[in-house]
């Protein structure tokens, strides 16, 4: 019963995990909260299931060219709404209204274009579970899980290693500095919700084929949101970790105590983890986040 | 001058027919949703009256008197269907209205009925409270001819215990819906006084995804369980049906008539085949057959469910209350309709009123079971094997 518990809260926490990156990802550079990224993750939903089920191209390669789609769309979210913001130094709060405003505005765009009819992936695995010690594990838990840990390692390995991904480490260390080093901030942030617009591409297709696709489904990152905050915004492993902290916690209290009290629960968690620690678990100090 | 002695003639005449027409016409009053998104029920609940009507007069009427539907539309809107009301009794007299299918609308319709001592029979609102106060005591003037939610639960027990030979069931419901609540404990309460047990008892939030912590729970309890018992809307319904499965869950599957929508297969897929739920009327049913063959002649279309068979039992009820009565005057009838005890109507042989909830007593649900990703008809049941 236990490693049961275990192995779903696990699964559970994972998508949550990969859904905190995109945040993540923004914050750490322009310190605020994207709340367009569920709206991002639901389109990504979407677009996953046209190529994977209208089209039909095989599931890998929906995800990829999702991964790409969102990741452009998410470059022209930041383009069209908060560009002209920041250039005009707006606090951060503006930044977060006018994020909520996309958040309902994509929403009911997909309403009013779409409809509100559900739609469901086809199959993508002949198995749909695993049996091992008396659990059972889902394939697409097994699938999403080695997902997020290969996207993180990658995403990494890309700030470590690569010229854009120093630039990116420098713009958060310093955005001034960085700018006044010669590096275009503006090419900079583009880079940045890129890669955030990948990460929602990619969960917005598991979570499509997790559950179901449906306008409202972006409203469910509010919980990768709390994992983002219980790991410390801004903090890369700390997204991750606050993800699976989250699932995890999440199962036991529905398994052990009451499903209608879980997220009295996980609430309960993020204030008492700010009152103890306000920056997160592993947001440690403003300069050396990442 | 010439002019107006035509007038004045049509006038007379107008009266004088209208005076004739009053004497040999029994008005029954239609509160149907002619347009808005539940048109397409409400339209086919009026064909379906003006088409009883029309086969109860060719058999000569009641009382000697020809019916007459009178209609008029309120858009399933609570303020339009009280307007509805107070013209249908203010100005065209009727008898008896038929109509409101929506819960809310005839709860707020209701009202005008009572002051107006006129009959009103809901089709299809479902909510306890359509026809009693909240103490428990009925409006004089208000009853349905629709099973009420609870008693859904009692169907789903009965069904599970006596046809599919469940003895221990699991629940797994949406605590933030009246509807489901009720469902969950009307189950439990009649399961358990069958002999059944019930193992687990599991709550979820409205708009919760993911299941599988409770179904898990469900999974590791040391018994094993004949029956899921899922009374929630088809969303969540489709998404526990397809997790339950995931985890190794192979109890079949029950549910309300909240997850009748083809909504289920699409997020269920392969995992709500053999899906069970209560409905309260089905094209399948034979009961229904030879009615529904005359519908499709007369209007080249099927008729959409339940309203229609609704209506038609609220308009049987009423003419048959009426013959009783012998008049149409609102208490007497009202009275005679509250009387009510085994007539024939269109979904059964053996329709009654219970005086005490002015609900049907012991009406048959259908029973729908999903097979090969569609609906099918497996019987109509009231509770007995």
């Amino acid at each position: 019963m236990f490693l049961q518990t275990l192995v779903t809260g696990l699964g559970i926490g994972s998508i949550y995990a990969l859904m905190a990156m995109g945040y993540c990802l923004v914050f750490s550079i322009l310190n605020f909260s994207n709340f367009a990224h569920g709206a991002m993750i639901m389109i990504g939903a979407y677009v996953g299931y046209l190529f994977c089920s209208i089209i039909g191209i095989p599931f890998f390669l929906s995800i990829i060219i999702t991964a790409v789609i969102t990741g452009i769309l998410s470059v022209i979210n930041e383009r069209l709404a908060y560009r002209s913001l920041r250039e005009r130094n707006a606090p951060s709060l503006y930044l977060i209204i006018t994020a909520m405003g996309i958040s309902i505005m994509l929403e009911n765009l997909v309403y009013s274009t779409i409809g509100s009819n559900f739609y469901a992936y086809p199959r993508v695995f002949s198995k749909n579970y695993l049996e091992i010690f008396s659990s059972t594990i889902g394939l697409i838990d097994i699938y999403s899980f080695f997902v997020s840990i290969i996207c993180i390692i990658l995403l990494h390995l890309f700030l470590n290693n690569s010229k854009i991904g120093m630039a990116i480490r420098a713009g958060v260390a310093d955005p001034i500095a960085t700018s006044l080093m010669g590096a275009n901030f503006n090419v900079l942030i583009r880079n940045v919700f890129f890669l955030s617009g990948i990460f929602a591409g990619i969960s917005g297709v598991f979570m499509g084929l997790r559950y179901m696709v449906y306008p409202q489904m972006g409203w469910i990152t509010n919980k990768a949101y709390i994992a983002a905050v219980i790991g410390g915004l801004g903090s890369l492993p700390g997204a991750i970790i606050g993800g699976f902290i989250l699932g995890i916690i999440e199962t036991i209290v529905s398994v052990y105590i009451s499903s209608v009290v879980r997220d009295v629960f996980s609430f309960s968690m993020l204030i008492l983890i700010l009152l103890l620690k306000p920056l997160g678990l592993f947001g440690i100090k403003y300069e050396e986040k990442m | 001058m010439y002019k107006k002695s035509i007038i004045t003639i049509l006038f007379l005449m107008l009266f004088c027919s209208f005076a004739l027409a009053q004497g040999d016409i029994i008005k029954i009053g239609a509160n149907v949703s002619l347009t808005g998104p539940s048109s397409m029920w409400g339209i086919s609940e009026l064909n379906a009256l003006r088409m009883a009507a029309d086969k109860i007069n060719e058999e000569g009427g009641v009382l000697g008197k020809k019916i007459e539907i009178v209609e008029y539309d309120n858009r399933a809107n609570p303020p339009e269907a009280v307007i509805v009301n107070q013209r249908l009794i203010d100005r065209d007299n009727v008898a008896a209205i038929i109509g409101v299918a929506q819960s809310g609308t005839f709860i707020a319709a209701r009202t005008v009925a009572e002051d107006g001592k006129t009959p009103q029979i809901g089709t299809t609102p479902t909510n306890p409270f359509a026809t009693i106060r909240e103490d428990g005591t009925p409006f004089k003037y208000a009853f349905r001819v629709c099973f009420i939610d609870p008693f859904q639960g009692k169907i789903a027990a009965n069904f599970a215990f006596n046809e599919l030979g469940a003895k221990n069931a699991s629940i797994v419901y949406d605590v933030g819906s009246d509807y489901s609540s009720w469902l969950a404990d009307y189950f439990i309460d009649n399961f358990t006084a069958l002999g059944g047990k019930i193992i687990n008892k599991e709550a979820f939030r409205s708009g919760e995804l993911d299941f599988r912590a409770i179904l898990g729970k469900i999974k590791a309890s040391s018994v094993n369980i004949d029956i899921l018992y899922i009374p929630t809307m088809q969303k969540e319904a489709g998404l526990i049906a397809k997790q339950a499965r995931e985890l190794g869950i192979k109890a079949p599957f029950m549910g309300g008539d909240g997850v009748g929508s083809p909504d289920l297969m699409t997020i269920g897929g392969d995992a709500t085949e053999g899906f069970y739920f209560t409905n309260l009327a089905d094209l399948a049913d034979p009961m229904l057959s030879e009615w529904l063959e005359e519908y499709r002649a007369r209007y080249g279309t099927d008729p959409v469910l339940p309203n229609p068979v609704m209506a038609v039992d609220a308009l049987l009820l009423v003419v048959d209350a009426i013959k009783r009565a012998g008049t149409t005057d609102g208490e007497a009838l009202a009275k005679a309709i509250e009387d009510t005890r085994n007539i024939k109507v269109l979904t059964t042989d053996n329709f009654s009123i219970d005086p005490a909830t002015h609900n049907p007593f012991d009406k048959p649900a259908v029973i729908n079971v999903v097979k090969d990703g569609k609906f099918e008809y497996v019987m109509s049941y009231s509770g007995e094997s």
